[in-house]
């Protein structure tokens, strides 16, 4: 599959040839020095928050410091004050509930319904699917004022669970799709001959689909996953207690009182947040380009 | 499930009533359906309906018309919303465009450590956009602000901006804020676009002597447009909407100076309690953005079928 080809160190080799950037082989030094400094603005705001989660105070006020190095020994400070003066742990364990609830929400929904798109030969199954996909493009800004209504007449407001209830709003249409696409893969025969063996349809799914397209769950669970804790709005408009927000929300609100920023902890927890995020979305980011691009690549 | 006569080699698919299939298969799908039309389709109704109403947290509203829509039309601040939204809308998607383009052409070819550039170049895109936000808060903060250091000892100025407090720096740094986290999207899919170009094509292309700057424009750039086209759409969808950026940088100041839909919305929505006007302001763009939906959803229909 070609969103195996695009991770890969393989390069699209026929285009570039066939732009002639061999001959730019002189050019080379030019376009080492364009990715350097593009790397230098990607990766420095990291850097940033990095630094800054290991700078004392008194370095970190003091404008006649080079702030790019430490100029006083570092300190674990800024973690030590986040882990035990702020609910991180706390917020920690409700993202990672959250997501977990999301997660199987987003499974439960939407491998039936990507199976059954995808190989029962449904009429009109293309284009339920498209429709279903198109609510991937509601954003949340459009509906959250309603939803509040929702959440409270549920009695959910001001709960992780009013989020557990409302993200998967975002990750079913996309798993949805994206299990489509990875449900046609997988070859009909196959199937077909596990039906013939005396294998139940239901048999047939669990013991050779289902494991055939574990990739596209691991996808599909991993895309819920990250989707919820890439969230702000929801958590910033349905949770308000420092005991139930979710980590995004509680580092960049609660490590702020007044007019008063701790940087060193807003950066260490946005650190220790972040990071593990970034690197789960990295792992299935050729399947989500697959989903974006759809037949565009095949 | 029917049974296989015995000796009969029938496909169980084939064996059972179709209609019976159909039936079961669209229960599979209806979950789903429900899940999204509850939570999604009823709050978008739902938020149509209090756009038409004097809805507030305390009383539910009665039909108003378009009241709602004429009052935001006289609001100042909503003109600013609305100005703001457009221009960091097409200021961000034509710098992420240029970007996109540029960059998934210069990560072309193999070379050593291109697959851990490929990682480092998406995490703007993969951390959540909350911290990274809060990180560039404090990069532009008013004392203490890194960029500002940079920039003076470089000799390129010669005292600091204040970056989040005067408008003009303010819009600068939610555009490029914006930007530095889109351009990875653009880029790996783009980059997933130009893997996947028909060699023949090219090959053919070539053998005509089309020059560079032809194969370019003439060849190259009409088979990526496709994925162009749908990568713009969704990346404009959600910077018409986009609100963390904004809500956290800057919180629409200086003076509304950088207030955008979205963010706007919020304030009136929730804090302010005036639900019906909140949603008569989320729902502003709505005919727009419906019409960039179509659009894109034409162009993935096409390919699919296409494929």
């Amino acid at each position: 599959m070609s969103a195996r080809a695009i991770s890969g160190v393989a390069a699209p080799r026929s285009t570039f040839d066939f732009l002639g950037l061999g001959r730019w082989q002189r050019a080379q030094t030019l376009r080492i020095l364009a990715l350097a400094v593009y790397t230098v603005i990607t990766v420095f705001p990291f850097y940033w928050m990095l630094i800054t989660t290991f700078k004392q105070n008194s370095d970190l006020y003091n404008t006649d410091n080079n702030p790019l190095w430490f100029n006083a020994p570092p300190t674990f400070d800024n973690i030590t004050y986040l882990l035990e003066q702020t609910r991180f742990l706390t917020w920690m364990m409700n993202s990672l509930i959250i997501g977990v609830g999301v997660v199987l929400i987003t499974l439960i929904t939407a491998v039936p319904a990507g199976y059954a798109l995808a190989r029962l030969r449904l009429p009109g199954a293309e284009q339920l699917g498209i429709i279903i996909f198109a609510t991937y493009l509601v954003p949340p800004t459009l509906i959250f004022i309603p939803l509040t209504r929702v959440v409270h007449v549920l009695g959910l407001q001001n709960t992780i669970w009013s989020l557990v209830l409302v993200l998967p709003t975002i990750s079913i249409p996309f798993s949805v799709w994206l299990l489509m696409g990875f449900f046609k893969n997988v070859p009909f025969e196959i199937e077909e001959a596990a039906l013939v063996d005396g294998a139940t349809r239901w048999q047939a799914v669990f013991r050779v689909v289902l494991p055939i397209s574990r990739a596209g769950l691991a996808a599909a669970g991993m895309f819920a996953f990250a989707i919820s804790l890439q969230a702000f709005l929801y958590p910033l408009v349905f949770t308000s207690s420092t005991a139930v927000k979710p980590v995004t929300l509680g580092v960049v609100t609660d490590l702020i009182r007044g007019d008063l920023f701790f940087w060193g902890s807003l950066m260490a927890g946005a650190l220790l947040a972040g990071l593990p995020v970034a690197i789960l979305f990295n792992y299935f980011l050729d399947d989500f380009v697959e989903g974006i691009t759809a037949g565009a690549t095949k | 499930m029917a049974t296989i006569a015995s000796g009969v080699v029938v496909s169980r698919a084939v064996a059972v009533p179709r209609r019976t299939v159909h039936l079961k298969g669209y229960l599979l799908v209806l979950p789903a359906v429900l899940y999204v039309l509850a939570l999604l389709g009823f709050p978008l109704v739902l938020g149509i309906w209090y756009s038409l109403t004097n809805t507030t947290v305390v009383r539910d509203g009665t039909f108003i018309g378009l009241k709602n829509f004429v009052d935001a039309a006289h609001d100042p601040t909503f003109i600013l919303a609305l100005r703001n939204t457009l221009i960091i809308a097409t200021v961000a998607t034509a710098a992420k465009i240029t970007l996109s383009v540029a960059l998934s052409f210069l990560l072309l070819g193999a070379f050593r450590g291109r697959s851990l550039l490929r990682t480092l170049f998406v995490l703007p895109w993969t951390i959540p956009v909350a911290l990274s936000t809060i990180a560039w808060k404090w990069m532009f903060h008013s004392q203490f602000s890194v960029v500002n250091w940079l920039l003076v000892h470089a000799g390129i100025l010669n005292q600091g901006i204040q970056w989040l407090g005067t408008p003009a720096p303010a819009m600068f740094a939610v555009i490029l804020v914006s930007t530095w986290r889109a351009v990875p999207f653009g880029t790996i899919v783009l980059m997933a676009g130009l893997t996947a170009l028909p060699a023949d094509v090219l090959d053919a292309a070539k053998v005509d002597g089309a020059n560079w700057w032809q194969r370019f424009f003439r060849v190259i750039v009409p088979l990526i447009a496709p994925i162009l086209f749908i990568a713009i759409l969704f990346d404009l969808i959600f910077t018409l909407t986009e609100l963390t950026v904004v809500f956290l940088l800057t919180g629409g100041g200086p003076v509304d100076q950088t207030q955008v839909l979205a963010n706007y919305a919020l304030q009136v929505g929730v804090p302010g309690s005036q639900l019906g006007q909140g949603a008569a302001i989320a729902l502003f763009m709505l005919p727009v953005l419906l019409l960039l939906t179509v659009l894109a959803l034409r162009t993935i229909a096409r390919r699919e079928g296409a494929a």
